[in-house]
């Protein structure tokens, strides 16, 4: 039983290091992110009503559906939650990656994998994570493949952000600006193995359709074609480099321009924005649900 | 002396800790913290009912778009659907169909209502949404997300739902 879905709210941070790399995307995505946090003014800012009895009753309401195991709240939870600690993995790998080319402790390249191929196959379990998770909450919305796009496409607020957050962080920033490509590319040479040792992919592959990881890595391959165009419109829509949103980062993250790469590795580490983000998304959901049964 | 000091130390190192858990000096339990045991004890009830309409059966009667709007399916979870109506990109409402067989009582507060939609009892909930209750267990709700969409909006939008269809589903 994970921990109540009203604490998980109400304990968001309102600073720190996530909250400060998520609003220097504000220049993405303007307007967009506020970082609303606490369970009751997510109550308040999504339904626009103040009238305290109502407020707990849909408090209650949403609580109960999340409770419900059944109905996929805790599952969609546990996808963002375990996304954002085996990046962390990720990144520990990577600077150990790093250092190693970069000083006398060259022999530790040959220990741990190269970080171009790692980050692509982390890009592309977090597209399945938001998939999976996006089904866990909302279903499979409308009658057809159509509807369910255009469902899909219409991310707004915080879910705009995290898949801001995706493209800058955990494409532009590691993999550079043609990360979809390069993305697609070694995800198309990299066998089931290569998969089944990544630490990403052993945390969430129980929910990724597929019998096994051959059928599961084509899942993966498959969902991340379908992303890459709304990827590729998204850094060209809003004339994205590396270089503007590293820029942006300076004052967040101590790093130097020359040492762009370990960059990467920093925010695989340290900043959560799949749970953070998550956590809001899953809130706006249930409370949007709770209010309309009630 | 000393030896005095040690002999009522005990006691008042014990009283002390009387007091101190006696006074309660912790935050004040949570406003959930009632449901919050309710439905995660043994065998708490289910959410939503076992015999709940699929969400996917509701799809077909909420409206399309036009004249400037979008409406977008946002939700469709057993017993419940929801789609977002858009203005201009902008979030301006959002109409859901409920089966209320999953929370009981939410249907009673149509009984005493005497005002109609197209023939179907319809209340207000809270300061921006309108519902109306269709045969007796199939709630359709419009809620305003913006100051734009007036309830003279809802009202008109809860009869673009096709509510005669809506009234004919046999789960």
């Amino acid at each position: 039983m994970s921990k109540p879905i009203f604490e998980l709210v109400d304990e968001l941070p309102t600073g720190g290091l996530t909250v400060s790399a998520l609003r220097s995307l504000d220049f993405v995505v303007p307007g967009e992110w506020n970082n609303l946090v606490g369970f009751d003014n997510t109550i308040r800012a999504v339904t626009g009503e103040t009238d305290e009895a109502l407020i707990q009753q849909i408090g209650e309401r949403a609580i109960t559906l999340f409770n419900d195991k059944s109905q996929g709240y805790q599952r969609a939870l546990w996808l963002y939650e375990t996304i954002d600690s085996t990046s962390g993995l990720l990144g520990t790998a990577a600077l150990a990656n790093k250092i190693g080319q970069d000083s006398f402790l060259g022999f530790l390249t040959h220990l741990t994998p190269k970080p171009e191929k790692l980050q692509s196959i982390d890009l592309s379990m977090k597209v399945v994570t938001e998939l999976l998770a996006f089904c866990q909450i909302n279903g499979i919305p409308g009658d057809s493949i159509g509807d369910f796009l255009a469902s899909l496409a219409d991310y707004g607020g915080e879910s705009l952000m995290r898949m801001a957050a995706l493209v800058c962080f955990d494409g532009l920033i590691p993999l550079g600006p043609d990360f979809a490509e390069k993305g697609l590319s070694f995800l198309r040479g990299s066998s089931p193995s290569d998969l089944e040792s990544n630490a990403s992919y052993k945390g969430i592959q129980e929910l990724i359709p597929g019998s096994n990881s051959g059928e599961k890595l084509g899942f993966v391959t498959q969902s991340f074609d379908s992303v890459k165009g709304w990827m590729n419109g998204f850094v060209g829509s809003k004339g994205l480099t590396p270089q503007s949103v590293a820029n942006n980062l300076q004052g967040v993250i101590e790093f130097s321009q020359d040492k762009f790469d370990y960059l990467a590795a920093l925010l695989d580490m340290s900043v959560k924005y799949y749970r953070h983000t998550g956590i809001q998304t899953l809130a706006r959901r249930l409370i949007e649900r709770a209010y309309a049964e009630i | 002396m000393f030896n005095h000091w040690r002999r009522i130390f005990a006691p008042m190192l014990l009283c002390l800790v009387l007091f101190l858990t006696g006074c309660n000096l912790g935050p004040p339990p949570s406003r959930y913290a009632e449901v919050q045991k309710e439905t995660t004890q043994r065998n708490a009830a289910p959410a939503v009912a076992k015999d709940a309409t699929q969400g996917g059966q509701f799809n077909k009667f909420f409206p399309k778009g036009g004249a400037g709007y979008q409406v977008v399916a946002a939700q469709e979870k057993k017993g419940f659907a929801e789609y977002k109506v858009n203005k201009d990109g902008k979030n301006v409402a959002t109409i859901a169909i409920t089966d209320t067989t999953s929370i009981p009582g939410s249907a009673d507060k149509f009984k005493a209502s005497e005002a109609k939609i197209a023939g179907f009892p319809t209340v207000e909930k809270g300061a921006n949404s309108t519902e109306v209750l269709v045969s007796d267990r199939y709630k359709v709700t419009v809620s305003s997300k913006d100051p734009s969409f007036t309830q003279a909006d809802r009202k008109a939008w809860i009869q673009k739902v096709n509510l005669t269809g809506l009234s004919s589903l046999k789960s």
